[in-house]
């Protein structure tokens, strides 16, 4: 096949693979038009390398990973950005949840969950919602761990940020998460 | 004197991780005997683990609006003219 019938094929996959693998970005992105953009992004890479397309992984396949690559690179931009913010004297702020002597605040002691249906699809939905309300960064580091199963020395290589900035990130993501999963699904 | 609340939070995560030193994990233990918020934090921090281990997998049905299909078909179509 030629450059120009290949690329004829791109457009038929934007109709045949662009809603599942929208369903997967959108899970892994704060908002739904960043979500779109990556998603375009894609399809023009795929459309700018059809002809590395040798057909060994199926179009899928081949599809995700370069959405895939899409999305980390999102990452590494939010990360970047974070770290000048810090850079800037910009502090994340603990006080909330814990006083100076490090114990809970009174506003934030956890309460007791009783049993959780874990199993529950309105569970996961406010867990989901939860994870969009963290700061960016922390959220993308929260997705990589435990949706995408990323070991921790992975994640810092791959964000460029050091152990004990992803310790402090992952911390502040389970408080708040935790704090927002509190309020949103036992006073419902 | 042991370990605030704010360490113990950490050191959970640590644990969960494998990367916890023996000390550390003596630690936790100490305060977890004798601190029930830090001991609910940890099992509903394990409550929200095995909720996206076990629905990570599922399928979301978000489909991609149409008018956002055709931007994607239109913004295709300019990199074909451009390159023409």
């Amino acid at each position: 096949m030629d450059l120009k019938t290949n690329q004829h094929n791109v457009t038929a996959w934007v109709n045949d693979y662009s809603d599942i693998m929208y369903g997967y970005v959108v899970q892994r992105v704060k908002d739904t038009d960043t979500a779109k953009d990556l998603l375009q992004e894609t399809f023009l890479a795929a459309w700018r390398n059809v002809e590395k397309y040798n057909g060994d992984a199926s179009v899928k396949t081949w599809l995700f990973t370069i959405l895939k690559n899409k999305i980390i690179d999102h990452y590494r931009k939010v990360s970047n950005r974070h770290t000048e913010e810090l850079a800037a004297g910009e502090k994340d702020n603990d006080s909330y949840y814990f006083d100076h002597t490090g114990h809970w605040t009174k506003e934030t002691y956890p309460s007791d969950w009783g049993n959780i249906p874990l199993e529950s699809k309105e569970f996961y939905a406010i867990l989901g919602s939860g994870i969009k309300k963290l700061k960016e960064v922390q959220a993308a580091v929260f997705t990589m761990k435990y949706l995408d199963g990323m070991e921790s020395e992975e994640i810092c290589k791959v964000l460029n940020i050091t152990a004990s900035n992803y310790w402090v990130l992952i911390h502040r993501a389970k408080v708040q998460l935790r704090a927002y999963l509190e309020v949103n699904w036992l006073v419902r | 004197m042991g370990i605030s609340c704010k360490q113990a939070t950490d050191y959970i995560s640590k644990k969960e991780e494998g990367k916890i030193t023996i000390w550390q994990r003596y630690q936790l233990w100490r305060h977890l005997a004798e601190c029930y918020l830090c001991k609910r934090f940890e099992k509903q921090n394990q409550q929200i683990h095995t909720c996206i281990t076990e629905h990570k997998h599922e399928d979301n049905h978000e489909k991609l609006p149409q008018e956002d299909k055709n931007s994607i078909l239109q913004a295709l179509e300019n990199a074909e003219k451009d390159e023409a």
